[in-house]
């Protein structure tokens, strides 16, 4: 009976160390920082020449001293789609399943504060990761994901000097904030008619307030004839999460079998889980153009997606648990480009291009994330006058679809395809 | 001109030679023992039948008319179910009356002949008639029902068949009675080596010389690590004794003894406790009881007696170009927990709740024999450049059972498998200590038959 007793135990510890493979891509990376600059396909480290270079390069903060202080708030709605095409082993070919449609608001708003015609001090509130999906609750993958949400923000300060007429830097000191939830159902084979039943409901949140910090540093050169040189860095940081795993009992029907997943999963109390994720840093180079109408600019850039090459859960009460799931992520290039007409002294439109590469391999990809490359084009509009501004945005991202090719760490296998996002979104820029 | 002809030969070599390398599964033959017939919780029956691996197998590569010994609801001997899980488990045959066979008619040998209870002698030499199992006698049944021709062994229907693809499992009866009683001894519950070695090696050249079939061989499981030796552990939880070592009859259990999920019954009684008789640990030759403990060096002989079979089968599929299929490595996997996930979904060698094995305890249920046949079809893709679809495992783990929801009320005991109960699954399996010589040589006046030589007979046994 000991023996019995013990395996059920160890079911329950299967439940739990059965924790997905968590997964991150370029998709949980957002770049979404400010209207124009996401119109201009984000191409903006090398122009940098309103708020949002506090993501794209801050140096270009100490090019706005006469802009006076600067005050910005703005948001952009993402509306991700993707379908998943099972196939065997498991879910089987023929299975298809669409992402429960959701709409995520990562929010921007910044303060730029002139000190003198060279130093300009600023604040910055914006999301430099995110990301959520979420499945039917009949998803054949829901014993790994039903629904997650991985939220970050990024409390920024930094400070921009100007050294020269053309040439200055920017360094940021970044408090990063951030929560986890995740939804997955927990199945087990029903002794009596040995069919997969689901037998609980678990949910993995973190509990206090995670967060580190990160640095950041830019430099933006004039070099003369309208060309700009831009670089940024914006450094990895590691965020040590604290959160809970909590139970809820789904009844099979089977009141026996119940009752001795009701002894052994722990229905009663939470079960403290706690990881550590290392965000990738990122760079950029860009190139600039621009004349009295038009602004052109390009840029390369690599996010370090290296550092995340394997997850750690540890279990505090329950050490034997403790397990590291491997990742391997690699680092990702990504390509920008994006230019400016300005119409008129109130008027711009803006466009641009990007492709992002995704550092996920593809045995990581999963319900979670199923990444690929991506291809933006963008499009916007700026209505602007002296103390005022106003800048529409859309983007129109395609995700390339990927097979798992039988790779799956989760045994999860299929095409996540059709991946498209619009992304819609307005900033205000008051000035004072 | 010539320089089209030329490239045009050429195209059609590099489009051949893939082709010609693919196995041709449109008639195959399974060779083996209980685990190729689909036997499942101590019966074999339709339903699992459906399920074994060669059928799921065959239904992958779009094999037609794939034939087997069908047997009625609730199978033969009558299915086990599960009764109860809570306190105790009680696990019973689902009734007195066993299925009859349903596909005996078939003017041809089954493409599934895998025999429950076979060794490698039984392939090699055990016949059965048919009519002696309809007439009542249950004296042979597996053989009747599978062989049915009173003349003709399982290597010979396989070579009659003349298939195009042929799979050997056999060897596991070979050394499991050395598991179920609880006792390995050479020549009584394990087959010696070189008997083995020899028979082996005449049964797989049997194949080779007289078919045209691509033949895979699978090698053998380590036995000991099947629920019916791993589940009840060698200690009780007494209270206010704690852990306490169970006595067995040459004294306490070590904790890496195992014993047998037949002695649950025992310990209910009080075998093995302080105050109560020793647990019987080796095989009464007198009463033929089965012992119910396996110590550390019993284990260490029956998994060294896998070792050397698979050795023999490694050798003999060297000799003959023959493909392997590692049950072990893909059992050993299970056991270890490292089996693939299915979208999250693990799948172990727990008894009842592991999703593997079925409620005897030594055989897997229908996701245990799709696991393996997903790994065939695996196997068989990257050995033979076949492109046969991988098993359709979210089907298989969301189907039911055959009967479903199947509980009847039934008074709880405190034992893991009711001896009653598991009586028919033991002896089809037990070791055959009445007929050791059983020495049944098929008359080789048919002219189909194979010229087998079996150079050195089996030993007489004690």
């Amino acid at each position: 009976m000991n023996a019995i007793k013990h395996r059920y135990v160890l079911l329950g510890v299967a439940v739990l160390l059965a924790m997905p493979s968590l997964s991150w891509g370029s998709g949980f990376a957002l770049f979404e920082h400010g209207n124009r600059a996401m119109a201009m396909g984000g191409a903006f480290t090398a122009v940098a020449d309103d708020p949002s270079a506090l993501f794209w390069n801050p140096a270009g903060m100490a090019f706005q001293t006469d802009e006076g202080i600067q005050l910005v708030f703005g948001g952009t709605l993402i509306a991700p789609e993707q379908t998943f095409y099972g196939e065997s082993p498991y879910p089987g070919a023929g299975y298809t399943a669409d992402q429960v449609e959701q709409t995520f608001p990562p929010a921007h708003i910044y303060l730029g504060i002139p000190i003198n015609d060279r130093l300009e001090l600023s604040f910055s509130v914006n999301s430099p990761f995110g990301l959520g999906t979420e499945w039917d609750d009949d998803f054949l993958g829901r014993y790994i994901a039903q629904k997650t949400d991985i939220t970050n923000f990024d409390l920024g300060a930094s400070m921009a000097y100007q050294l020269s007429e053309n040439f200055a830097f920017g360094i940021g000191v970044d408090y990063m904030v951030s929560t986890i939830e995740l939804h997955r159902i927990a199945g087990l084979i029903n002794p009596f008619n040995q069919q997969l039943n689901d037998v609980a409901e678990a949910t993995l949140e973190t509990s206090s307030i995670n967060s580190a910090f990160a640095w950041n540093v830019g430099l933006l050169w004039k070099i003369g004839g309208g060309f700009s040189i831009g670089g940024v860095y914006r450094s990895s940081f590691t965020i040590d999460y604290e959160g809970d795993g909590d139970f809820t009992q789904i009844m099979t029907g089977y009141p026996e079998f119940d009752a001795v997943i009701g002894s052994v999963l722990p229905f009663d109390n939470k079960v403290p889980i706690t990881t550590s994720i290392e965000f990738p840093d990122f760079w950029t180079v860009g190139l600039s153009w621009q004349n009295e109408r038009w602004t052109l600019s390009g840029q390369y850039g690599e996010m370090g997606w290296s550092s995340f090459d394997e997850l750690t859960l540890v279990f505090p009460e329950n050490p034997e648990l403790s397990t590291t799931i491997p990742e391997n992520y690699e680092d990702a290039a990504q390509y920008r480009i994006g230019g400016e007409y300005r119409a008129s002294q109130h008027v711009a439109l803006q466009g641009g291009y990007l492709f992002d590469e995704t550092g996920q391999p593809v045995e990581s990809m999963s319900p979670l994330l199923g990444d690929g490359d991506r291809t933006g084009y963008s499009v916007g509009f700026s209505y602007f006058t002296d103390r005022f501004r106003f800048d529409l945005g859309y983007m129109y991202l395609e995700t390339d679809a990927r097979s798992t090719g039988g790779a799956s760490i989760d045994g999860f296998e299929g095409t996540y395809d059709d991946g498209k996002a619009s992304l819609a979104g307005a900033t205000f820029t008051i000035k004072f | 001109m010539k320089k089209t002809i030329l490239s045009f030969c050429m195209v059609a070599l590099l489009a051949a030679v893939p082709a010609m390398a693919q196995v041709d599964l449109s008639n195959y033959a399974a060779l083996g023992d209980s685990l190729t017939a689909g036997f499942v919780s101590g019966s074999l029956m339709d339903f699992y039948q459906d399920r074994s691996f060669p059928a799921v197998l065959a239904a992958q590569a779009g094999a037609p008319d794939f034939e087997q010994p069908l047997v009625s609801e609730p199978g033969f001997p009558p299915i086990l179910e599960l009764v109860h899980l809570v306190p105790a488990p009680v696990i019973q045959p689902v009734g007195l009356v066993p299925g009859l066979p349903v596909n005996a008619a078939l003017p041809r040998p089954y493409n599934n002949l895998g025999v429950p209870g076979a060794n490698l002698f039984d392939m090699v030499f055990a016949t059965g008639d048919i009519n002696n199992l309809l007439a009542g006698n249950t004296d042979n049944v597996m053989n009747d029902l599978i062989l049915r021709d009173g003349i003709h062994t399982a290597l010979e229907q396989a070579i009659g068949l003349q298939p195009t693809f042929i799979t050997v499992g056999i060897g596991n009866n070979d050394e499991l009675g050395a598991v179920l009683a609880a006792t390995p001894i050479d020549g009584v519950t394990m087959t010696p080596v070189d008997q083995f070695a020899v028979l082996y090696n005449n049964a797989i050249g049997a194949l080779v010389t007289n078919t045209t079939a691509d033949i895979v061989l699978m090698n053998l499981p380590y036995s000991t690590a099947i629920p019916f030796a791993t589940t009840v552990p060698p200690f009780v939880d007494i209270p206010g004794l704690g852990l306490t070592p169970l006595m067995g009859t040459n004294g306490p259990l070590t904790a890496d003894s195992l014993v047998t999920l037949l002695a649950g019954g025992l310990i209910a009684q009080g075998y093995g406790l302080p105050g109560g008789p020793p647990l019987p640990e080796d095989l009464d030759f007198l009463t033929g009881e089965p012992g119910y403990v396996l110590r550390p060096e019993e284990i260490d002989i029956i998994d060294d007696r896998v070792d050397a079979f698979n050795a023999v089968i490694a050798d003999v599929a060297d000799t003959y170009g023959l493909a392997v299929f590692d049950t072990n490595a893909f059992f050993t996997e299970i056991v270890a927990g490292e089996a693939p996930s299915y979208g999250g979904i693990e799948i172990n060698a727990g008894f009842l709740l592991g999703g593997f094995f079925s409620y005897d305890g030594i055989h897997p249920q229908r996701i245990g024999y799709a696991m393996v046949a997903d790994a065939l079809v695996q196997f068989i893709n990257a050995e033979f450049g076949n492109t046969i679809p991988r098993v359709d495992m979210a089907d298989v783990l969301y189907e039911g059972d055959w009967q479903t929801p199947g509980i009847e009320p039934a008074a709880a005991k405190d034992v893991v498998l009711s001896r009653e109960g598991f009586a028919e699954v033991y002896k089809l399996f037990a070791p055959k200590l009445a007929n050791a010589p059983r020495i049944r040589r098929p008359n080789t006046t048919h002219r189909d038959l194979p010229n087998i030589d079996v150079r050195r007979k089996p030993e007489l046994r004690p």
